[in-house]
């Protein structure tokens, strides 16, 4: 406990910076910080309904003398990496020497990377199955160029260990073998995936497989590559939009990007699959999936034959590509990308698109695959290709994908508490779930005794809503199957548009419930006219919530004073006085993650950062930064310090939330920290109007 | 209860039919007045109303429109449960979707309530130059299952009132009318009501 109260009051710890600036007063924050802690262990779920009661929050300190209290400290400034701490276990010091390798390899050592994937892995199993990658990564540097005889490209990673090239050859004469008409061997996958870049590059809108896709018939896909296309160009302008109404708006910051072709470009260069157990093609995000059969085939061979192994294959990495697996009985889904994006952040998004089918299908469909193993199922995801793009556009702007929290529409409490209670009336007549929703963002949410509703269903679910058109058009009456809630069964979905963006999910166990559901949805919309809600959301929709430039500057209000309303700009924000570049301290963006809530707040995008481009790059690095620290066992308490030449990045995981907050990279890092304080204060004192109180989904 | 001269009378009706053959650009047609060239595939089954007034009665059509995928297959019979009447669609250029048609026709014959007005709709009639299934074959497949047919368009509106007007007029009049709120609809063969997976 001493050790868990101390470190919250967490430090930097860079050696060079052995700058003792006390910012607030640590003993008192630890104390509070251990007491408020308890307080919420010990806490009963009802307690854990109200709003934290008003304790100052742990703060992050810079300082020296913490580092035993801490796990690990990487700290990683203009692509210099040092592991930093006092490691007591032996245990743990391994992982952390594993860890500082894969950071190696993440910011600063462009070059091993290079010369590692030119050459043969040949790894020994592992002793066990979880330190499988430790032992990868070490031995990666450990055999950096001392191999002469660079044969592959191709790396295959299992859960159980690495694969040698020797034993792929084998996987290719399978190939052959085995798929008969189908003559895609690894290298041609390989060579596949470099002739889809430049074939991207040369026309954006043409997609799918040089050789494989010929002239496809109607090619629903490739259509939706279109209007993804032009979605990326109003998204662009719409943002653009939003920061010329919104966002103090100064024509010398707006970066007229060159690049803007290279928003559809990268998105190419993700590719998700999904095939079965027998290699039938079942999704693919570009391309038609039916001429996509020789290729589903290669993946498939690929992993039957690790599986014949007694293994399972995770990760294959060819060249610049990583091909990420995830088996889900007799599902497959796999992911094809050079986005550099960490495996864990894609096999992430294998999960969700696997939910999403689960959604639409339930688990059951695994039995159409025990009665024929050749089982063709895409018929049954007939009509559903947009449901699934709109997902994987979603990985690359909406941080719950990665951050597996939901986020609320900035709302006064009172206007919150209107729309719970009537919700609340609703779950009491039998309905299982209410969720009121505008966009991506909850406006509240009621879930009936002892139901939860998990924050990637929250996605799936408004995702698949949101994507089909058809919810707009009329009143709708649909089953849908919540895969954390129960993956076997369909509950029925009532879905009814309030306004444009507004609308209303009842969820019910009973197909026989419409008329039901109907009136309750009558009766709801009555009253949130009533009450006005309906058009406090559009207003919060269109004021955004929490704006950097509004920090503030005031660290700590006393407690007792009138905590101030996100609306109301208080004269001592930031704002006033340097409208423009970003927040104070040069602080341009953060997310708030509140890991009890199961809500995160991300701040408006400012200036800095206007464009689509900037916005999906930031979002990639903070999906990086999650990764890097939640890939391994987490110690109760951590911080990340990044530098680089696009930002600073300081990351701050504690056990009751984690922050991400990105800074101008000529930031002071000093002043970076006590901002990142003043930033949990600041969400602490509106938490009632940024998130869902009292309501949590978790709640029962 | 319903009275000659007038009475009101509410009545449920399914459309049923492949998707893409059309059922909810019929739909809009009717209730809305509008047609759209890329209209989007439906999900699970969407509900309109309107009501239609004929000689001797005001009908007040409540309409699902169902999605017609596979995968919704089993749970159909949750949307055609208790209806009164039924659209069943298929498009007069995709002979595939003329004889999934009259697998839905069987079904609603085994399944269905036995009073139930069905019409056999082969829409897409604007596209007379791909025409691949007749007007004479159709017709006599509908007289020999006690269905009436039309051939429609949702995009020229052609006999799309019509199909509708027609229901209505043959809807028998002494129905009870039925409770808005009609859960009444409960006891048909739960067993496919409960088949609450898309395809078992
Ligand atoms: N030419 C023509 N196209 C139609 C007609 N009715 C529907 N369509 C088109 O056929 C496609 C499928 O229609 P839709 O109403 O979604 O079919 P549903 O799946 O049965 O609901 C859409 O692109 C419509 O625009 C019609 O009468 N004539
Ligand atoms: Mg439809």
């Amino acid at each position: 406990m001493a050790s868990d109260s101390a470190s919250s009051a967490l430090a930097d710890v860079s050696a060079a910076d052995q700058n003792p600036n006390t910012i607030d007063n640590p003993s008192r924050y630890a104390v509070e910080d251990q007491l408020r802690s308890l307080a919420l262990t010990e806490a009963d779920d009802d307690e854990v309904d109200e709003p934290v009661p008003d304790k100052a929050p742990p703060s992050l300190q810079e300082s020296t003398n913490e580092v035993a209290n801490t796990d690990r400290l990487v700290i990683k400034e203009n692509g210099l990496n040092r592991t930093v701490g006092t490691v007591a276990a032996e245990r743990r010091e391994s992982k952390a020497v594993a860890h500082s390798v894969e950071a190696g390899e993440e910011v600063g050592g462009a070059e091993v990377r290079e010369s590692y994937l030119n050459e043969i892995a040949i790894v020994k199993a592992p002793p066990s199955i979880e330190e499988s990658n430790i032992v990868l990564n070490d031995w990666r540097l450990a055999h950096d160029g001392n191999d002469p005889k660079k044969r592959s490209g191709i790396e295959v990673e299992g859960e159980r260990g690495s694969h040698t090239v020797e034993h792929l050859k084998e996987a290719e004469k399978v190939v052959r073998a085995e798929a008969g008409e189908c003559d895609s061997t690894l290298g041609d996958m390989q060579r596949m995936n470099s002739e889809l870049e430049v074939d991207t590059l040369v026309s954006p809108s043409s997609s799918g497989y040089a050789g494989e896709r010929g002239s496809s018939s109607i090619g629903s896909a490739s259509e939706i590559d279109e209007i993804e296309e032009i979605c990326e160009v109003r998204d662009d302008d719409l943002v653009d939009g939003i920061a010329l109404s919104q966002a103090p708006w100064i024509p010398g910051k707006r970066h007229v990007d060159e690049d803007d072709a290279s928003v559809s470009w990268r998105k190419r260069k993700k590719h998700f699959f999904i095939l079965s157990h027998s290699g039938k093609p079942i999704y693919s995000r570009y391309g038609d999936v039916h001429k996509l059969a020789g290729f589903s085939a290669t993946l498939q061979a690929i992993i039957s034959f690790v599986e014949n192994g007694g293994d399972r294959v995770k990760l294959v990495r060819a060249g610049k590509h990583q091909v990420v697996f995830l088996s889900k009985g007799p599902i497959y889904l796999v992911c094809i990308s050079c986005t550099e994006e960490p495996y864990e952040a894609l096999r992430g998004q294998l999960e969700l698109i696997y939910g999403q089918m689960i959604l639409i299908l339930t688990k059951s469909v695994n039995r159409c695959f025990e009665k024929n193993p050749k089982f063709d199922m895409t018929p049954l995801l007939g009509g559903t290709d947009v449901v699934f793009s709109s997902l994987a556009h979603c990985f690359s702007w909406n941080p719950a994908t990665f951050l597996h929290a939901y986020t609320s529409l900035p709302l006064a409490y009172p206007t919150r508490q209107a729309a719970g209670s009537v919700l609340q009336d609703v779950a009491d007549s039998g309905v299982l779930f209410a969720i009121l929703m505008c966009k991506h963002k909850v406006v509240s949410l009621v879930g009936a005794q002892k139901a939860s509703l998990h924050p990637d269903d929250m996605l799936l679910l408004s995702n698949f809503v949101m994507s089909s058109e058809s919810f707009r058009t009329s009143e709708s009456f649909s089953p849908i199957c919540v895969p954390r809630y129960n993956p076997m069964a369909f509950l029925y979905a009532y879905v009814h548009y309030l306004d444009a963006e507004t609308y209303l999910m009842l969820l019910s166990t009973s197909s026989d419930a419409f008329y039901h559901l109907k009136e309750c949805r009558i009766h709801i919309e009555a009253v949130l006219l009533k009450s006005n809600v309906l058009s406090e959301v559009q207003r919060s929709m269109f004021d955004g919530g929490m704006h950097v430039e509004d920090l503030p500057v005031d660290p700590s209000p006393q407690s007792g004073s009138v905590s101030p309303h996100l609306g109301q700009h208080s004269p001592e924000t930031f704002r006033d006085t340097n409208a423009g570049i970003g927040g104070p301290s040069g602080l341009w963006h953060f997310i708030y993650r509140s890991i009890y809530l199961d809500q995160y707040v991300s701040s408006e995008f400012s200036t800095p950062i206007n464009t689509p481009r900037q916005q999906k790059r930031l979002y990639r690095a903070y999906q990086k930064l999650y990764a890097s620290m939640h890939d391994r066992e987490i110690g109760p308490h951590k911080t990340q310090f990044r530098r680089d030449e696009n930002y600073v990045l300081l990351c701050w995981v504690t056990e009751h939330f984690e922050l991400y907050a990105t800074f101008d990279p000529l930031a002071d890092k000093a002043l970076a920290i006590k901002t990142c304080n003043r930033v949990c204060q600041w969400v602490k004192d509106v938490e009632n109007e940024i998130f869902l109180l009292g309501a949590s989904p978790f709640s029962w | 209860m319903a009275t000659i001269g007038h009475s009101n009378i509410n009545a449920k009706l399914v459309l049923l039919g492949d998707m893409g053959a059309g059922k909810s650009s019929l739909v809009l047609r009717f209730v809305k007045g509008q047609f759209l060239e890329f209209q989007e595939s439906t999900i699970g089954a969407a509900f309109f109303s309107q009501t239609l007034a004929v000689n001797d009665a005001t009908v007040k059509f409540e309409i699902w429109d169902t999605a017609g995928q596979e995968r919704y297959h089993s749970l159909a019979p949750m949307y055609y449960r208790g209806a009164a009447a039924a659209i069943i669609v298929y498009d007069m250029t995709n002979a595939g979707s003329f004889a999934r048609a009259k697998k839905w026709v069987q079904e609603l014959q085994k399944q269905g309530n036995p009073n139930m007005v069905m019409a056999l709709a082969g829409n897409k009639v604007d596209l007379e130059e791909k025409r691949s299934v007749s007007a004479e074959e159709a017709r006599s497949y509908a007289e020999e299952n006690g269905l009436f047919f039309m051939e429609t368009s949702a995009k020229t509106a052609t006999n799309v009132n019509d199909i509708f007007y027609e229901i209505a007029k043959r809807l028998p009049r002494a129905q009870p009318p039925q409770n808005p709120a009609g859960m009444v609809l409960v006891d048909r063969p739960t067993e496919a009501a409960r088949a609450s997976t898309c395809c078992s």
